[in-house]
């Protein structure tokens, strides 16, 4: 049944094959929406997959179609195309979050923390996370519950898990959920609420932004890993620019035969919001943005830039 | 009264938000007991409801709480110290009663034996520049309370040394003085701004000296015809 939907998902995409590297650069610096294969109802609002134009309803089971096809050598994938630098990212992410109750024992209750980590299928994240809790904190309480909208990740990450001993002592649960929609999980229950390299795929992130202040508790940490649109450096752009757009998709037609998820994935981390734009988006969902002065203006220090800007770390703290 | 450029500090925003300054006043009492450390924030966090993943509202972590006990006791210092309206007191002299004052601070907050690790996270190399920012935001509060107006180039030298005075008088304070009531401290205080004073008119007579020999240089120049 599983296997049908990966194939259903494929018949769904309406993108062309796109055939040449170089048009696909020049494209990324041109006009940005160009085509619109597909007439939605006049009615109907649109958003963007990649550079195309889709209709709202379309995006959440076109992005479904991507992520189910590239599940099975997503590891593979993302060392190729970061050149392993992505486990640099999670490691920083994970050890500048700190999980975990640090010095549990001095504390009367024994009661470590509750995360949700949302867009997690690949179980990167919530290993990383009981990892730390673990070993450094002494914590052996911390529970991850990871989250995916996509089942066939969620059956990624769940082999993944099950190898650890942390399946057998129950610090792990799964919820296959839309995160614009979390109806699962009680206000105000969570630590701490992270999405690495997800977020990116929502198609209403401000939505997103809410539920995730709800489920938090007073205190809780909203943390994000996410692309970033432009490099600060002109020339380091140039070169990055041309690496994603040329090599990945590639690099995606030779390891996971498949193009078109790989050109969506460069596609979509150009029209991700810059970010003092999602540090705005995220300080508008009402939490405190960490190194923000009092009068607001300033929001420099609310993110961290990974690699020169490739990706960045947000984080957003809700206030009691 | 000459209105002063400079605005008086009272009339700035406060430097925290209120989640901020929260946590970082609650955890400044953990340090005592637990120092710099991302513990005593922890602990902070805690005591006044938040979580201990609440603390991410610091990036950088303990060297967030250094910076807070910097910052709140340099803006305290104006409250601290109140010199008598009419009397005529020396800059010099209220400049060495203010940073007395100021190490006091360290003291009466009970910081002071844990102050080497608050040092020794001022001077990582991420953490150099806003430590270098803040004691020069002190030495300018400090001269400013002492009354001074200069705005010549001694503005610069003022500030500089009297940088210098003070990160040394605290190192000493931190790590050498054994006395009761900063008498160790005070002594050391001394000597470094009587040192300042030598050196500032050993550089001043040595500028003079420079100007007049260029002078001199030039009207011998002149007297041989040439045209300067």
């Amino acid at each position: 049944m599983s296997a049908a939907v990966p194939r259903a998902a494929k018949r769904l995409r309406l993108a062309p094959s796109r055939s040449w590297v170089c048009s696909e650069c020049r494209r990324s610096f041109a006009s940005s929406v160009r085509q619109r294969q597909q007439q939605p109802g006049q009615e109907d609002k649109t958003t963007h997959f990649g550079f195309e134009t889709i209709s709202e309803s379309m995006k959440a089971s076109k992005v479904a179609g991507v992520f189910s096809s590239v599940a099975s050598n997503y590891d593979a994938m993302n060392d190729f195309m970061s050149l392993g630098i992505h486990r640099l990212w999670k490691d920083h992410f994970v050890r500048s979050l700190n999980p975990g109750v640090q010095y549990a024992s001095v504390h009367d209750q024994q009661e470590g923390q509750r995360i949700l980590d949302i867009a997690g299928g690949s179980g990167d994240i919530a290993i990383r996370m009981l990892d730390h809790a673990t070993n450094i904190n002494k914590d052996n309480k911390t529970h991850v519950t990871v989250s995916d909208i996509n089942p066939d990740m969620l059956a990624e990450g769940r082999k993944r898990l099950s190898a650890t001993s942390y399946q057998a002592d129950g610090r792990v649960d799964y919820l296959e959920a839309n995160a614009e929609d979390l109806s699962a999980v009680q206000s105000g229950s969570i630590d701490l609420y992270t999405v690495a390299f997800g977020i990116r795929n929502f198609t209403h992130k401000d939505k997103a932004l809410r539920e995730a202040f709800r489920v938090l508790k007073p205190g809780g940490v909203f943390a994000c890993l996410e692309f970033a649109p432009q490099l600060s450096n002109p020339l380091f752009n140039a070169v990055y620019k041309r690496w994603s757009f040329s090599a990945i998709p590639l690099i995606g037609q030779i390891v996971a035969a498949d193009r078109d998820s790989y050109q969506y994935l460069v596609e979509s981390i150009e029209r991700f919001p810059s970010q003092p734009e999602f540090a705005q988006m995220i300080k508008e969902a009402g939490f405190l943005i960490p190194g923000q002065k009092p009068d607001g203006t300033s929001i420099e220090g609310g993110w961290e830039d990974l690699s020169m800007g490739i990706a960045a770390i947000h984080k957003g703290v809700k206030p009691l | 009264m000459a209105l002063s450029y400079s605005s008086p500090t009272a009339l700035q925003p406060p430097p925290y938000r209120e989640a901020e300054s929260a946590i970082l006043s609650s955890a400044i009492k953990h340090v005592p007991v637990h120092g710099f450390t991302q513990q005593a924030l922890n602990l902070g966090a805690k005591d006044v409801g938040y979580l201990d993943i609440s603390t991410n509202l610091f990036p950088r972590g303990a060297y967030d709480l250094v910076l807070y006990h910097l910052v709140t006791q340099r803006l305290a210092l104006k409250h601290r110290i109140q010199f008598p309206e009419g009397q005529s007191i020396g800059v010099g002299r209220k400049v060495k009663s203010l940073i007395l004052e100021r190490l006091r601070a360290n003291i009466d907050t009970g910081v002071l034996p844990r102050y080497q690790e608050a040092l020794g996270l001022m001077s990582l190399a991420e953490n150099i520049p806003s430590s270098l920012r803040e004691l020069g935001l002190l030495s300018d509060e400090i001269w400013y309370l002492a009354g001074d107006t200069s705005v010549d180039s001694s503005w610069y030298t003022k500030r500089a040394s009297l940088s210098g005075v003070y990160a040394a008088t605290e190192v000493f304070q931190t790590t050498v003085d054994q006395s009761s009531d900063l008498k160790d401290t005070e002594e050391f205080l001394d000597r470094r701004l009587e040192e300042v004073r030598v050196v500032g008119s050993a550089v001043g007579g040595f500028g003079q000296w420079v100007g007049f020999q260029a002078g001199a240089f030039v009207n011998l120049a002149r007297s041989k015809g040439v045209r300067i």
